[in-house]
């Protein structure tokens, strides 16, 4: 083992709180205690591994620093791809940081240190709703969910993919939470408090699986974090302090029934951090010696509040290495290099050291196909699916898919640290000045920049744009008062990496220890403080500019120092700690004289209250206006009593129109016991009316027995849309009457259905029903009868055709005692029915039969889970009638977790056998773009779970013979939709896995070749 | 994260006479649209020992500020000497740049400003009233001090109007009874009245 404590690796002395190494192995990030704020810092890795680029000058060591954080930053971590850096402070605010495009070095305006920043890393979000400090922050295997933790007593779990959104917050914890971490499986997230427990969370339905606190009830709470961990294997989860026999431990929980039977022992003091190596080793092979099965292992580092460090392997039942007096302070945070041979450690006292083993001593890591196949064995599961790091190996055989891939990458992640086109940026900050060089523009900016006044007398500058932005990925560079430089040159230094295989881990050259090299010379700076006497830390070049030489002149610095950061008066009250909200004028007075912290945390909070009440209020009276308006809507549509019966005012997408319609079966159902086979009658009304249409609304108004002529009762039907009428008359009451945008159904007592077109004219003679109606629906040119008898009947109006005839309901409704409580017709005039057992079928009428489309018992449906499957512009696609009859279950589907109890393999055939389901659903359905939306969906699922036959036979169809020939039965198009291009839709998907290349390249070409003809 | 970010100031005509203008070349990011002008303060501070003597020398709006880097010359006339206790007038003292947006500071510049006299004569033996024709002002450029607060960048429209209406009688010790809270505190000079001067 090799120690090195890299000097330059500082916060100008302040306290270090987390650091965390960067997935590729290129960097690391830095947080803690700023000037006066908090300061994230990402440095190059390349000066800390290998001696020879710390002396080389061109290579620089500091990338980027960040002093957005309004108080000192307790946590820094790269989301697993790369892409991203979380960081939570006192500020109670989490940010989330991106790289941005490159535009050359700069440094941070006023700020001391003179570096300049190498990469642009700018807060794409912050994360505001904590109420106290951050402690903790963590990202879920896959980036799926960002935990973040807080002395607010919670966790709160934001959408890894949508930001700002918050999945849970998870409360329970009666103390300071102080340390998070996730289950390497996704199964779970545990917390440490200094309510003396530690917190199991499944992530299923964010309820606490567990609540350990035997080991903890000796714990005070005296570390500033609680860093635990949990091992790759998932098998074990490590706590930071625990107390056994009053000494101070780092208790292992096990997976398997949550025992705490073991600890690692041997801290005089509290352990504050807990860090897991994220590789699982084997024991190293001697040559020569006869290869023996050994057992895998974890390795794992303990830093504690006595600043010394220990390494254990859980091989060995003693330390592999403990390392006191490495600090002056307590230990804050760990981070381990991804090849599990190199481990950075924190300190309160403001350095960093790090160790570098050889493989003799930790083992032979598993590679990722090795730690797979363990989890697998475990969990049923293998997590590295679809992890980018393993696709990263796999050689991309031809130019079109490396194309595409780089096409993708450049689209999602501009600064992927993996991707062979993510040197050659090109800067996203475009040059807006005619060619003109920024020098001249500058010497004529005062004479040339346009000035103009203000209805009030006001100076009003309109500033000369230097360089505009491109909105959506660009960079917040702060720059020194050097022109701005075209392209990067610091950058392209940037050339070594710490791949994750072993051989370049092998060629690591490490010296024991190291004496600073190139830093600025702290003393200069201290000296320059004291003769200041004013305590700016950055007073660098003071003494050359200004001429202090008397003690006089020095005196009123001091009083002026606080000008610096006092606010001024338009808005008093604050001082140079902000707050986290705005505090208006209104608030601040109150607490003008408050200079305690407390007393300012309050008005925060305050006026945090305020605004929100204000906002909870508008949003309520927002929500009443709407009810008002509703109310009146319905009020014009003139619904009869039967609400029901009503069709929907306005139906999100018309072009999948259903008509619906529950009423008439419902009331008299429930007033007398329904007899098997025997569906119920509407009640007969003296008059109602019915709305109908969903582009056009439509009212439909009867009226029974409104005259009588002669001894007959004659009933009228009266239609109107958008100001245009008509009405007609019928010999017999009517019982329903219903309509689409095409035609008019009317269902009468003496059995009779009369069909009109939309402007009155009757398109049949009168319809003899062999038996008495029960729902009547229209859609398009359909009409579909559900008789008493429980016989069905579809026909086309336009065609003059019967798509189903008396087609007996008894199929579905025998052996059960359910009734019918739904039916519907869809606009390609599919007959649907919805029992009162949860089913719903429709009628095939090519098959002639009767098809299961939903079921709400189906534990399919409960189960399956294809979430990471569904993109956000799926969701329009997932209208139609095959949504609205599965309605609720589907987003129940959704919900469950893609690791929620069930093993996964079994989960896996689940989900498989539900996106079937679905896909033949649409299908039979005649739903086009439920089948579009299925379909994609389906093979998002293939490409993922890696189901290579089944993409195989799913892209044969859709491509069909490429060339023409008679015998072939195939069908160029499904519901409407050409297959191939389904297909080209499909191909982007299929890209995506590495694994599929030569299918995609297969049918690719293919597809190229049919489009050439 | 504050929608603005000053990248630069570059300090001109520095050192000069003490009657020049300032003149500052400020150099700032913007990360979107901005629906409302910066307004831009140069505050110059008359004595160390109280905010009373502070000048606003002069404010100006900023605008339109759509996405990206933009840079102005901010220039404003020299301090109005009478109002500079005359035991001040000589030695270091400090001129704030500051910006505010719907009428919230978020960023605050600070120079030390050293104003001393050219001739060695005058330095040995300054005159009892300041000469301020013969006085040299040298602002620390290299060293600016920047004080960043946090403030809500969003529309919120009635909070703004508030501090606008600020009743600008600063002496009034009894506060307006509908807005309890609001009446600045005595000695205090509310923002309007400040530009003013």
């Amino acid at each position: 083992m090799k120690l090195l404590k890299p000097s330059w690796v500082s916060h100008n002395g302040k306290p270090i709180f987390s650091l965390d190494i960067h997935p590729d192995g290129t960097k690391f990030a830095t947080g803690g205690q700023g000037e006066d704020s908090g300061k994230v810092v990402i440095w190059n890795m390349a000066p800390v591994i290998r001696e020879e680029d710390e002396k080389n000058e061109i290579i620089p060591k500091l990338l980027c620093q960040m002093d957005n954080h309004l108080a000192c930053v307790n946590c820094v971590r790269w989301s697993n791809n790369g892409l991203y850096l979380a960081s939570g402070g006192d500020d109670k605010l989490v940010m989330v940081w991106k790289r941005a495009a490159l535009i050359g070095p700069s440094t941070v305006f006023g700020s001391s240190s003179k570096l300049a920043n190498v990469e642009q890393w700018r807060c794409v979000t912050i994360l505001r709703n904590h109420t106290g400090d951050v402690m903790d922050v963590a990202w879920s295997p896959h980036d799926v969910w960002l935990a973040s933790c807080s002395v607010d007593n919670t966790i709160v779990i934001w959408n890894g993919r949508k930001f700002s959104e918050i999945i849970a917050t998870l409360k329970g914890h009666t103390g300071l939470v102080k340390g998070l971490t996730w289950d390497p499986v996704g199964k779970y997230i545990a917390s440490q408090a200094d309510d003396h427990s530690l917190k199991v969370w499944r992530t299923m339905d964010w309820q606490l699986e567990t609540n350990i606190t035997k080991p903890f009830s000796e714990c005070g709470g005296t570390t500033h974090v609680l860093r635990l961990s949990w091992s790759p294997d998932g098998q074990y989860l490590v706590s930071a302090h625990a107390m056994n026999n009053s000494g101070p431990t780092a208790q292992i929980i096990e997976r398997d029934g949550w025992k705490t039977n073991m600890d690692f022992v041997g801290h005089r003091k509290a352990v504050t951090v807990v860090k897991f190596n994220p590789k699982i080793f084997k024991k190293k092979q001697k040559n020569g010696s006869t290869p023996k099965p050994s057992c895998p292992y974890c390795c794992c580092a303990v830093g504690s509040k006595d600043r010394s460090l220990s390494v254990w392997l859980t091989s060995l039942k003693r330390p592999l290495v403990v390392i006191h007096d490495l600090f002056d302070k307590s230990i804050m945070d760990i981070t381990w290099t991804l090849n599990g041979l190199g481990l950075l450690v924190c300190s309160m006292d403001g350095t960093v050291a790090f160790l570098d083993f050889s493989q003799d001593e930790l083992g032979d890591a598993l590679n990722e196909e090795e730690k797979n196949t363990i989890h697998q064995n475990i969990y049923g599961k293998s997590l590295a699916i679809t992890m980018e790091s393993q696709l990263s190996t796999t050689i991309i055989e031809n130019p079109e898919m490396l194309k595409y891939q780089q096409d993708r990458q450049g689209n999602q992640n501009p600064n992927a640290a993996q991707g062979s086109s993510a040197e050659n940026q090109t800067p996203k900050l475009t040059n807006v000045l005619n060619g003109q060089s920024l020098e001249d523009i500058r010497k004529n900016l005062l004479k040339k920049q346009v000035e103009t006044r203000t209805a009030d007398g006001r100076r009003r500058i309109t500033p000369l744009c230097i360089a505009q932005l491109d909105t959506a990925d660009f960079s917040p560079a702060l720059f020194n008062s050097v022109p701005i430089l075209p392209g990067s040159s610091a950058s392209t230094q940037l050339t070594p990496q710490i791949s994750s295989d072993s051989n370049t881990a092998n060629s690591m050259g490490l010296r024991p220890s190291h004496e600073p090299s190139t830093t600025t010379s702290p003393n200069k700076t201290t000296e320059d403080n004291k003769d200041s006497g004013a305590a700016p830390v950055n007073s660098i070049g003071m003494k050359s500019n200004l001429l202090l030489t008397s003690a006089s002149k020095i005196e009123p610095m001091k009083a002026l120092d606080s000008r610096f950061t006092e606010r001024s008066k338009a808005t008093p009250g604050v001082t140079s700690i902000p707050l986290t909200m705005c505090i208006t004028p209104l608030d601040s007075h109150r607490v003008k004289d408050s200079k305690e912290p407390k007393g300012k945390d309050e008005t925060s909070s305050d006026s945090e209250d305020k605004i929100m009440v204000k906002s909870l209020s508008m949003a309520k009276r927002k929500g009443e206006m709407e009810g008002g308006e509703v109310v009146e809507k319905r009020k014009k549509g003139r619904p009869r009593k039967d609400a029901k019966m009503m069709m929907p005012t306005s139906q999100p997408f018309p072009q999948t129109t259903v008509s619906t319609s529950v009423g008439p079966v419902e009331p008299s159902r429930s007033a007398a016991p329904v007899v098997v086979f025997k569906l119920p009658t509407p009640s007969l009304q003296k008059s109602f009316s019915t709305q109908v249409g969903t582009d056009a609304i439509t009212y439909l108004e009867v009226e029974n027995e409104i005259s009588v002529v002669s001894g007959a009762r004659l009933s009228q039907l009266k239609w109107s849309r958008e100001g245009r009428e008509w009405e007609t008359l019928l010999p017999s009451r009517i019982m329903i009457a219903t309509g689409s945008s095409d035609v008019v159904a009317i269902a009468c007592e003496d059995r009779t259905l009369s069909v009109f077109s939309a402007c009155g004219r009757r398109l049949i003679p009168s319809i003899m029903l062999p038996a008495p109606m029960s729902a009547l629906h229209c859609s398009g040119h359909f009409v579909m009868v559900l008789m008493t008898s429980a016989t069905l009947s579809v026909w086309d109006v336009q065609k003059q055709a019967a798509l189903v005839k008396n087609e007996s309901l008894n199929a579905i409704l025998s052996g059960t005692d359910a009734t019918v409580n739904q039916s519907l017709l869809t606009q390609q005039g599919v007959a649907v029915v919805g029992l009162s057992n949860g089913k719903t079928y429709c009628f095939n009428s090519s098959l002639e039969t009767w098809n299961l489309i939903a079921d709400k018992q189906d534990s399919l449906v409960q189960c399956a889970d294809f979430r990471n499957c569904v993109s956000s512009q799926d969701a329009l696609g997932a209208m139609g009638p095959l949504a609205l009859t599965q309605g609720r279950n589907l987003s129940a589907g959704r919900l469950a977790s893609r690791l929620s109890s069930a093993p996964h393999l079994l989960q896996q055939g689940m989900t498989l056998a539900f996106l079937e389901n679905q896909l033949s659903s649409a299908l039979i359905l005649l739903s086009a773009n439920e089948y579009r939306h299925w379909l994609l969906i389906y093979t998002r699922f293939l490409v993922n779970e890696g189901y290579e036959q089944r993409l195989r036979e799913l892209c044969q169809d859709l491509l069909g013979p490429v060339h023409k020939s008679t015998c072939s039965s195939w069908q160029p198009t499904v519901l409407g939709l050409r297959k191939r291009d389904l297909l080209t839709e499909v191909m982007p998907v299929i890209g995506q896995n590495l694994r599929f290349q030569r299918l995609f390249t297969e049918y690719q070409d293919q597809l190229e070749l049919l489009r050439l003809k | 994260m504050a929608k603005v970010q000053v990248l630069n100031v570059a300090v001109l005509d520095n050192p000069s006479p003490f009657g020049n203008p300032f003149q500052f070349e400020i150099t700032f990011e913007c990360m979107e649209d901005l629906p409302e002008d910066l307004e831009w303060k140069i505050i110059y501070v008359g004595s160390a020992e109280s905010e009373e003597y502070d000048q606003v020398l002069d404010s100006v709006l900023v605008g339109p500020v759509p996405a990206g880097r933009h840079m102005f010359v901010f220039q404003a006339d020299a301090p109005n000497t009478g109002l500079i206790p005359e035991s001040d007038a000589v030695g270091v003292t400090v001129v704030l740049i500051t910006c505010t947006y719907r009428g919230q500071e978020f960023i605050r510049i600070g120079y030390y400003v050293n104003n001393e006299y050219t001739d060695p004569e005058l330095r040995e033996n300054p005159p009892v009233k300041p000469d301020y024709t013969q006085l040299q002002r040298n602002i620390l450029a290299s060293n600016p001090r920047v004080t960043r607060f946090h403030i809500n960048w969003e529309a919120t429209m009635d909070k703004m109007e508030d501090s606008e209406n600020v009743d600008p009688t600063p002496n009034s010790m009894l506060p307006p009874t509908s807005m309890p809270g609001k009446a600045p505190p005595l000695g205090l000079m509310p923002d309007n009245s400040m530009d003013c001067l």
